[in-house]
């Protein structure tokens, strides 16, 4: 086998799941695409330069998901860091809100789920994103999130119940 | 919640799914774009270092320079307030001296009854 061959099997592996990653990766990042984008880049960066290892205890999806989601939260962190000190000569710093050409491009069903989600703590809404967007089990949502599977299970009916109350509130 | 609103939730996260899959960048570009990250230098970070030095030598500078304003001994400070003269006593220096014998000059404040 060729040194090149682990790279171009990883390659394989994140190709088959590249617009879910991208998906998460919006979740992730509130809707806001650049940010999602970059989360994307430095994830796939750790992966194949052996700083992210997938060691098969977890399907390679759910793997991939959680180096996405600590990348992302690494990126917010900096984020929030740099909105706090006045370092604006190191660059934009997202604001943790959706584009808005992401939005615009958006169906109106999809803008208002969108903007449903966003009014919901981050927890309920990765699960949520989790289980609906990406067909995951709660338990596998549970292992993406890091958290266990009861606190799992009591953000996805919370976060449930609270995104259909907004939805309905919307329509009348 | 009934099994209808479940599925209403699963089709409208689905048309999201479907939106988002055909605004996603292409794989190559993104790994593009990630391999000229790994190749260019790390200005961001490296700035950032610079400016927590800048920030962390400006803290150290300002601390020495208030620090050499302040007295070193903190015991040997006295504290003066406004009030200080109501507990002056009269003759208060016999107070805080010793007389030596054979030469004890008392010097009586007569404005005191």
């Amino acid at each position: 086998m060729s040194p090149e061959a682990p790279e171009l099997d990883l390659e394989r592996k994140l190709d088959q799941l590249h617009p879910a990653a991208f998906g998460w990766a919006l979740a992730c990042c509130a809707g806001d695409r650049a940010a999602a984008e970059d989360a994307l880049q430095a994830s796939y960066l750790k992966i194949l330069d052996g700083r992210a290892r997938f060691d098969g205890r977890a399907t390679f999806r759910t793997w991939l998901f959680s180096v996405v989601r600590y990348t992302a939260a690494g990126q917010r962190r900096r984020a929030a860091l740099r909105r706090w000190l006045p370092l604006a000569v190191l660059g934009a710093t997202p604001d943790g809100r959706p584009d808005t050409a992401t939005e615009v491009a958006r169906a109106d069903g999809t803008r208002r789920l969108t903007a449903a989600l966003e009014t919901l703590p981050r927890r309920q809404r990765e699960v949520l994103h989790l289980v609906f967007y990406q067909d995951l089990t709660i338990a596998e949502a549970a292992e993406v999130a890091g958290v266990s599977l009861g606190t799992a299970r009591t953000h996805y009916e919370r976060g449930k119940a609270a995104l259909r109350k907004v939805l309905k509130e919307e329509l009348e | 919640m009934t099994e209808h609103h479940e599925h209403d939730l699963g089709e409208r996260f689905h048309a999201l799914r479907r939106e988002d899959a055909a605004a996603a960048p292409a794989l190559r570009a993104t790994l593009a774009a990630a391999r000229v990250r790994r190749a260019a230098p790390p200005r961001a970070r490296a700035l950032g270092l610079a400016t927590a030095a800048i920030i962390i030598a400006s803290v150290a500078v300002a601390v020495r320079v208030i620090r050499r304003g302040m007295p070193s001994d903190l015991g040997a400070v006295r504290l003066r307030t406004p009030t200080d003269f109501l507990l002056a006593l009269p003759n208060e220096d016999l107070l805080r001296t010793v007389p030596e014998l054979g030469r004890v000059t008392i010097t009586l404040d007569r404005r005191t009854p």
